[in-house]
């Protein structure tokens, strides 16, 4: 058997398999693969950072990995509804920090390692802090938070840094992993147009002509909230504010004669709940950390660089090479053809860019550049641009402009040419 | 706090599972009994994403203790676990995830089991082999749990490598989740649709009698009939059939627009393609329809075959239509326009699914049952259905190893370098590699850097005595997928990585839970998953 001095803080026998795998080079490894100590040694001693709603899945299988350096970072606390998936938490965890508990648990279970839990949002830490680490891996769950990690390990890439994103996520039976390396190959953003566009409901059928019972949760939540609890937030986790919204829900279904509305329904219209199963996460996040360790020894070729699971028919893997998009406002240097009807009002622009994914931003604002359209902040400017949104396109730009959308959650600039359409 | 309908602790625990497979599932789930041969990395894993679901118990059969290796991979042993039962230890660490699972562990091999207490092994729901379990005792397994109907899963998991072989008798699933179960009856409608057309779209054409808001309100599935019907008129009561004259028809569609905004109108010319299929039986519906199973019924004849045999009676009284699933999807209409045809599709269905409980009714009598037996919510959950449901007739492990080995499947892919069939033919090398030693003091290909070469060598006959008993002819280049395949298993030192292993749990554990719940549609019979080129195939065997 191999003897290995690096590894091993434990028995020289812990990691004999693993070894195995980096002291012997396989049929398809690269050929510039050393085996022997130096992939182990890079591999205790690589940075890597996890984050995400597999995050559970992603600290245990980078531990059990080899990787010894781990942090991780969470905001989020722990919910009974997460228990059903997220292994390391337990009825008694429910309130804490997710990030710190998991750390916990992973370092007594896996002797060696060491995991440091930040208890915030990815967008609290600066570039200094993420120039740290050799491998990012993330399983996040929203596509802002995907946005704004890509964005940041593009903006990061120079000559000494280029740090590999490798994402994961899940929806029931299905889910996907893939490889970014940031300039080199296709980003989060060049495949922002896979993503399904939001179907949103028109105002006008949730205040007057509703048919379905998400429509009367949304008039309670969207309507009736604002109107009858002024600036009181909506907080998605508390039930009393969600009862309130059950039962207006439920007395505006029962005055149209609409069947359907449930607590359970509420919940997921309100929340935005994706389904999402232990198995699942198990796959996509094994998937991804199958990826960092063989991007950190080389000892196999990685994935190039998309991978599709969906097993709620047969197994089904759809495993491709996504294009890095010339005009990805990210990692390509173009702007993106965009066609407006000259005869909207900017206001209806905005409204317009809600509906497709990789527009779809909290706070943008809008800028040519011969003038500033709309801006969400200072106050000043906010209010000195405002009348802009009662006008027409056609008052404010022409044909060929360059319009630039920025907003505060992306550190990036979408920009666009703009033409008119007849 | 106290609301009617606010979820239970359960419900909240269990919320975003409930969303998939429902409280049916759950309950399917929460009887089952899973057992475990061999607390492998995968093994536990696959048992992870089985408790946390709230499996209602799991046995898990393993003589092995605790070694340094094992802690390696295995995330449910750790330090204190060393030299004990494995079984016993993996048993007490995946228990701690869900205080509402009940585990047990046996400190014995299944060869054991099998050859002195067989009868053990039929209170089961499921059984999953992983690890090194050689042939003889596979195919006993199989031997005695496949006449039973019990799934018996076979995870091999060895470096990069996986693969998961279902044996499963016979499996109907009738809630198979598809997209959608909209028939709009379109091509066929029932008069009480076809009498809301008439009254609803009179005056479609009437810019005096009709007013801009109610016809930019017309729900677009009345639209479409009222077009239909036109349509007809001026084509030998034929509906439009092929591309073009869909296309034509989509002109009509638009020509009566009144403005360029009415999006009724859009919705209906975008509903032209999807929803202009003349009616027909779908093939897995048929098959069912066909089975010797649903033409002769017995006394001893499932819930399935009886409900598919009344479904099948009613279609053909009924010029060969399915019972109406009976929904609707959204559409721009008025809130009181949308409800009266939602429940003109709702009456349709209840009608048709009354007559069905009919049918099973006298079905029933007419075997000398009890007519009362089934619920009317099974009948109603087929009805719902009987367009998307699948029977999955699967093959027995001595059918694939012995009795009807499908030779060709494998030799077809022969020739393909990068097919996935060269892991089937090195993990079955690594299976009889493993069989040919006695049960003590096993060693697996690769274990030592000293015996990769002979070891390797040994594979790869094992693989040339395969193809030369399944009579396929290979040449020295068409094995060079399976040589490759041979030295990635060797390399591996039959040594699980832990990453590989999570991924086998995830989707043994998905395939498990497709099989418990009859819901969704599992893989039939074998997956295979490299994990250099990320990549999976199904292969019937």
């Amino acid at each position: 058997m191999a003897t290995t001095t690096v590894l091993t803080t434990e028995s020289p026998d812990r990691w004999k398999y693993l070894n195995n795998i980096l002291t012997r080079r396989g049929p398809y490894s690269d050929e510039t693969f050393e085996p022997g100590d130096e992939p182990k040694a890079f591999l205790a001693d690589l940075k890597i950072f996890g984050a995400g709603g597999l995050g559970c899945e992603i600290l245990k299988n980078l531990a059990l990995s080899g990787f010894k350096d781990i942090h991780v970072i969470d905001m989020d606390t722990i919910d009974i509804s997460n228990l059903n998936r997220q292994f390391l938490f337990r009825e008694a965890d429910v309130g804490k920090s997710k990030a710190e508990v998991a750390a916990a648990f992973v370092m007594k279970r896996v002797r060696g390692v060491k995991i440091t839990p930040f208890n915030c949002a990815i967008q609290d830490k600066d570039d200094e802090y993420y120039k740290q680490f050799k491998i990012v891996v993330c399983g996040l769950d929203s596509v802002e938070a995907r946005r704004w990690i890509n964005a940041t390990l593009v903006n990061l890439v120079g000559e000494e840094t280029l740090i590999p994103l490798i994402d994961g996520g899940t929806e029931g039976f299905k889910g996907q992993a893939r490889v970014i390396l940031p300039t080199i190959s296709c980003c989060y953003e060049c495949t922002l147009d896979m993503l399904t566009p939001r179907a949103a409901v028109p105002l006008c059928t949730l205040a007057s002509i509703p048919r379905q019972p998400a429509h009367c949760i949304e008039w309670a939540s969207v309507i009736q909230w604002p109107k009858e609890k002024g600036d009181l937030k909506i907080d998605m986790d508390d039930p009393e504010h969600v009862t309130w919204l059950y039962t207006k829900a439920l007395g505006r279904a029962k005055e149209f004669n609409i069947p359907g509305v449930t607590y359970a329904m509420t919940q997921g219209v309100i929340k935005n709940i994706i389904p999402a199963i232990a198995s699942t996460n198990a796959i996509v996040a094994a998937s991804c950390c199958s990826e960092a360790l063989k991007i950190a020894t080389t000892a196999s070729p990685y994935l190039d660089n998309y991978m599709m699971y969906t097993g709620d028919e047969s197994v089904y893997t759809y495993t491709f090479q996504h294009e890095k998009k010339d005009d990805c406002p990210v990692c390509g240097n173009l702007p993106q053809a965009l066609t407006v009807d000259p005869e909207s009002t900017l206001e209806e622009l905005m409204e317009k860019l809600q509906e497709r994914p990789e527009t779809t931003l909290k706070k943008p604002s809008l800028r040519t550049s011969a003038k500033s359209l709309y801006l969400q902040a200072p106050k000043q400017l906010e209010e000195q641009t405002r009348p802009n949104l009662e006008k027409q396109l056609k008052e404010l730009m022409e044909e060929g402009d360059e319009l630039s959308i920025s907003d505060p959650g992306m550190p990036f600039n979408l920009r666009f040419i703009i033409s008119f359409s007849s | 706090m106290s609301v009617p309908g606010a979820p239970t602790a359960k419900e909240k625990k269990y919320d975003r599972q409930l969303r998939l497979w429902g409280a049916g599932g759950q309950e399917a789930l929460e009887t089952a009994h899973i057992l475990l041969i061999n607390a492998t990395a995968a093994g536990s894993e696959t048992l992870k994403n089985l408790v946390l679901p709230g499996v209602g118990q799991f046995t898990i059969v393993d003589q092995a203790v605790v070694t340094d290796e094992d802690l390696g991979t295995n995330f449910f042993l750790d330090d204190s676990s060393i030299g004990l039962s494995r079984a016993q230890k993996a048993c007490e660490l995946l228990c701690e995830l869900n205080p509402e699972v009940q585990g047990h562990f046996i400190k014995d091999t299944i060869e054991n089991i099998v050859k002195s207490s067989p009868e053990k092994l039929k209170d089961f729901t499921t059984v999953i082999a992983t690890g090194d379990v050689c042939t003889d005792t596979l195919l006993s397994l199989d031997a005695i749990l496949y006449p039973l109907g019990i799934p018996i899963f076979v995870v091999k998991c060895v470096g990069f490598t996986m693969s998961c072989r279902l044996a499963l008798a016979e499996h109907p699933i009738v809630e198979t989740h598809p997209a959608s179960t909209v028939d709009l009856r379109l091509f066929n409608p029932f008069p009480e649709l076809s009498a809301l057309v008439d009254e609803k779209t009179a005056f479609i054409n009437d810019q005096e009698k009709m007013t801009t808001h109610e016809h930019g309100h017309l729900p677009y599935v009345l639209i479409l009939l009222q077009t239909l019907n036109e349509w007809k008129s001026t084509h030998d009561n034929q509906p439009p059939s092929n591309y073009s004259q869909k296309n034509e028809f989509k002109s009509l569609l638009r020509s009566k627009m009144w403005n360029a905004d009415e999006e009724n109108f859009e919705e209906a010319i975008a509903a032209v393609l999807p929803h202009f299929n003349p009616p027909s039986i779908p093939s897995e519906t048929r098959a069912i329809f066909q089975d010797e199973k649903c033409t002769s019924l017995t006394k001893e004849s499932t819930q399935f075959w009886v409900i598919a045999r009344a479904i099948k009676e009613f279609s053909e009284k009924n010029d060969g239509l399915l019972p109406l699933p009976g929904a609707l999807p959204d559409m721009k209409a008025e809130s009181k326009d949308y409800i009266r045809l939602q429940n003109i599709y709702k009456s349709k269905a209840r009608a048709d699914l009354a007559a069905v409980v009919g049918i099973v009714r006298d079905l029933l009598k007419g075997l000398g049952r009890d007519g009362g037996e089934i619920a009317e919510s099974e009948v109603e959950t087929f009805c719902k259905h009987a367009g998307y449901a699948k029977l999955i007739r699967g093959r027995s492990l001595n059918e694939e190893y012995e009795k009807s080995p499908k030779a060709q499947v494998i030799s077809n892919e022969l020739s393909d370098p990068t097919s996935l069939i060269h892991y089937y033919l090195g993990l079955r090398a690594y299976e009889a590699f493993i069989s040919e030693q006695s049960n003590a003091q096993r060693t697996a290909p690769g274990a030592e850097d000293s015996t990769v070469d002979a070891d390797t060598e040994k594979l790869k006959k094992h693989v040339t005595e395969l193809l030369d008993k399944l009579s396929i002819t290979y040449s020295s280049e068409l094995l060079e997928g399976t040589e490759k395949a041979i030295g990635e298993i060797v390399r591996a030192g039959g040594g699980e990585l832990h990453n590989i292993s999570s991924l086998t749990g995830g989707v043994v554990a998905q395939e498990v839970i497709k099989v418990i719940t009859k819901q969704y549609i599992p893989m039939n019979n074998t997956v295979l998953f490299d994990g250099i080129s990320s990549r999976t195939t199904v292969y019937q065997l």
